[in-house]
């Protein structure tokens, strides 16, 4: 390049160092911008992002110091927190898995609140299968918020097809033979046959009577109905290949392929409409599904109710939620557990209210003033208080998921064997045995307290 | 047809002159400027490629779940993966993809060049309608082979259906799944098509010309010529096409979540659950490691194999 400028060794110093400034500024004006910010990091629906920043401006009012930054993270939710703590930017409370959890406060990231749950009672006073304790005396936080798996129906598909409605007390609650019965009465192929008519298309399903969902929060309730669970009481042997358990998939099999009265994966396909959707619509007579559900379908357009699972001996569901926690590096611990206080209560967030989720506190299942406060409205149908909040205050075991050690690789085994059984092409008990054999092969390392001691 | 003269002038010598003259000075202040104006590339390269790649080559070293110090564990993240079932299942199934990928998607893309290479009416529509599938988004795309490949009520099973044909659980069996996003993964022959068109474009017209006074047919013309000045662009599709589907990660994060029974459990979708759900930086960024050793080997033994079959009009270039 002819007639360039010559650059002196200075020139390069002074270019190179205006170049490092600017740099420098630019990251110490981003460092600087937080001031006295506390953040919130959370995931969910818009509708549950709306609620969530609704809650967190209510307690901003509270604060005069402090500025509440909400964190939204729709998507890849455990791979931007994993980015923050190897990076040492944590939020200061937030949503959390419930294995990245127990890791997270085994390192210490996270604060232990056993010590001030005589200081803040609300955290103290949930119901017992919510708490995360890594160790003994040592708990990470509770749920967020309470789930349960209870049975969802359309009362018109009922009503035309004569079947009887899923019971709303677990007391009642259908043996597997007549749950069976009722979803042949609802599946219906495109010209009205049922199943058991001849000359049902399989292939042209109008109305499928129910669900044979592969996600272990929808059949453990019904396994733990069998008497059987997925772990011992040590953690370390399956129970998924004895004959209770093995029976248990069979059936779920067997709706599919041999009763014909649940979707298979095929006919399901990866992008179902939700099953709210599909009741709606009617092309579901009814389904197993986690409570938060209710919001969605409280809000379709279509007479729904609500039941108990079906019991393969004893009554039984499970009861869940992820962890949220507050990380140890929080300059705000005072604020930080206030504001865990706060955001679990139904006075503050409409969530509760809405469907999407149910209380921890245990007087809000027992106390009839304090139901009231979060169940009296039109998204809770008047057979939800014995549906629902009594069969989870009296029928419901934590969901093996939350107490587990290693639970990403057993829960990853455990999908990928329940992929195999939903084909139906291949023998449950034999699938379930090779199942057994790697969970038992060092794959089981134990459990979490997880309950308080 | 023209005729170029290369003017090939005789090398010129630097004129001879003192050491740090004025000739020496003035290459010091380009090359300063040279450095100068590349040292954002290289700053970025540096920053950005070669250091997380000194960084993961380190953390495979360890034993390291991310918000816990790294452990040196040596080789152990490598030897581990020996008894890892889920790192062969997902070698075997990332390498069945490729195989058939490839070549298909190859195949498929230098045809269509061909074809759209001839002087037609609508010349120009036909080539963006085949290159129109590269630019629809990868999820976007995802979604619609979701429908496509729905049993149900998906195109191909109606299809099949409508004229009597059985029909294929397509990603929903462990047999197809593949096969389902091989097929899916020539939908996107169009980049592979642009880089032919551009190919056949350069070939000699004369040479053409030359087999046509020899009697040659077409055939003659494809296997005389135009094949033998394809095949760098062959190559270079080929090279390119391997090393991007040994990557291949989209499909399995967004329409299978390597399922059935891990059946789709791609290499780079395993490194992420390793990585992410797991937080096992140190076993994840040794599968890096390893990923990029087997991308190495298969590129220069790709490369080695070119000598045999890949023509150069400069020949000995390379």
């Amino acid at each position: 390049m002819t007639g360039s400028p010559n650059l002196s060794r200075r020139d390069v110093l002074k270019i190179g160092g205006g170049l490092a400034a600017t740099v420098g500024i630019g990251g110490s004006l981003a460092a600087c911008s937080g001031g006295n910010e506390f953040e919130y990091m959370f995931w969910g629906s818009t509708g549950e992002q709306d609620a969530i920043e609704a809650m967190l401006a209510g307690f901003q009012d509270t604060q005069e110091d402090l500025t509440i930054k909400p964190v939204y993270t729709p998507a890849d939710y455990d791979t931007k927190l994993n980015a923050l703590v190897a990076s040492g930017n944590v939020p200061d409370l937030g949503y959390v898995q419930p294995a990245m959890a127990y890791r997270l406060a085994e390192q210490g990231k996270l604060l232990d609140l056993a010590p001030h749950f005589d200081e803040y009672p609300s955290l103290g006073q949930r119901l017992p299968g919510s708490y995360f304790y890594w160790e003994e005396d040592k708990c990470l936080g509770t749920q967020g918020a309470n789930e349960t798996v209870i049975t969802f129906y359309n009362r018109a598909a009922f009503a035309e097809t004569g079947a009887q409605p899923p019971p709303a007390s677990a007391a009642e609650a259908w043996d597997w033979d007549t749950y069976v019965e009722n979803a042949y009465l609802l599946t219906a192929d495109q010209s009205g046959r049922r199943p058991d008519e001849a000359g049902f298309d399989p292939t042209q399903v109008a109305r499928f009577g129910t669900l044979a969902s592969m996600w272990s929060g929808a059949w453990y309730g019904l396994l733990l109905s069998a008497g059987v669970d997925v772990v011992d009481s040590s953690g370390t042997r399956t129970m998924l290949d004895s004959p209770e358990a093995i029976d248990m998939f069979q059936k779920l099999v067997d709706l599919m392929y041999e009763h014909r009265v649940a979707p298979s994966p095929s006919q399901l396909g990866n992008n179902a409409p939700s099953m709210a959707v599909q009741l709606a619509s009617g092309r579901l007579g009814m389904a197993i599904d986690g409570q938060w559900a209710l919001l969605d379908v409280s809000q379709a357009d279509f007479d729904f109710g609500v039941g108990v699972l079906p019991s393969l001996g004893t009554p039984k569901t499970t009861a869940m939620g992820g962890p949220t926690a507050i990380f140890a590096d929080t300059e705000y611990v005072e604020q930080a557990l206030e504001l865990y206080a706060f955001q679990s209560d139904p006075d503050q967030v409409d969530l509760f209210s809405s469907g999407l989720w149910m209380p921890l506190e245990e007087k809000y299942y027992t106390d009839p003033e304090a139901i009231a406060s979060w169940t009296d409205n039109d998204a809770h149908p008047p057979e939800y208080k014995t549906a629902v909040i009594d069969y989870t205050l009296e029928n419901s075991q934590t969901y093996f998921t939350q107490k587990l050690r290693n639970v990403e690789e057993i829960d990853r085994l455990i999908t990928s064997t329940t992929e195999r059984i939903q084909t139906g092409e291949e023998d449950v008990a034999t699938v379930m045995g090779e199942l057994a054999a790697q969970l038992n092969d060092g794959m089981l390392q134990g459990v979490y307290p997880s309950a308080p001691q | 047809m023209t005729t170029t003269t290369v003017d090939r002038a005789p090398t010129r010598k630097a004129p001879p002159g003192p050491p740090g003259g004025p000739r020496r000075r003035l290459g010091r202040g380009e090359a300063r400027w040279g450095v100068l104006l590349a040292l954002p590339a290289i700053l970025g390269f540096a920053i950005f490629t070669i250091g997380p790649m000194v960084a993961s080559l380190i953390f495979s070293l360890t034993d390291w779940q991310i918000g816990g110090d790294p452990q040196f564990i040596g080789f152990g993240n490598y030897v581990e993966m020996a008894d890892d079932p889920l790192f062969w299942k997902s070698l075997g199934v990332t390498t069945y993809y490729t195989l058939a990928a490839v070549p298909l998607t190859l195949f498929v893309g230098f045809v269509v060049a061909l074809l759209v290479n001839q002087s037609f009416r609508g010349q120009s529509l036909w080539r963006t309608v085949y290159y129109l599938p590269t630019l629809v988004p990868a999820v976007a795309s995802a979604v619609l082979w979701i429908w496509i490949f729905n049993p149900d009520f998906g195109l191909f099973n109606t299809i099949l259906r409508s004229v009597g044909l059985p029909t294929s659980n397509w990603l929903y069996s462990e047999s197809t799944a593949i096969p389902s996003l091989v097929i899916m993964a020539t939908w996107g022959f169009g980049n592979a098509m642009v880089i032919f068109l551009a190919g056949l474009q350069g070939v000699p017209g004369q040479l053409y010309e030359a087999v046509a006074l020899d009697g040659g047919g077409a055939w003659a013309k494809f296997r005389h010529v135009t094949w033998p000045f394809m095949t760098p662009v062959i190559f270079y599709n080929l090279v390119t096409g391997v090393i991007g589907t040994f990557q291949v990660f989209n499909q399995a994060y967004v329409m299978t979540e390597g399922g059935p029974n891990n059946a789709t459990l791609f290499y780079i979708y395993y490194l992420y659950t390793k990585a992410f759900t797991d937080s096992e930086m140190g076993y994840a960024s040794a599968l890096a490691w390893v990923l990029f050793l087997i991308v190495m080997v298969v590129t220069v033994v790709l490369f080695r194999n070119a000598r045999s079959w890949v023509f150069y009009e400069m020949g000995d270039a390379r």
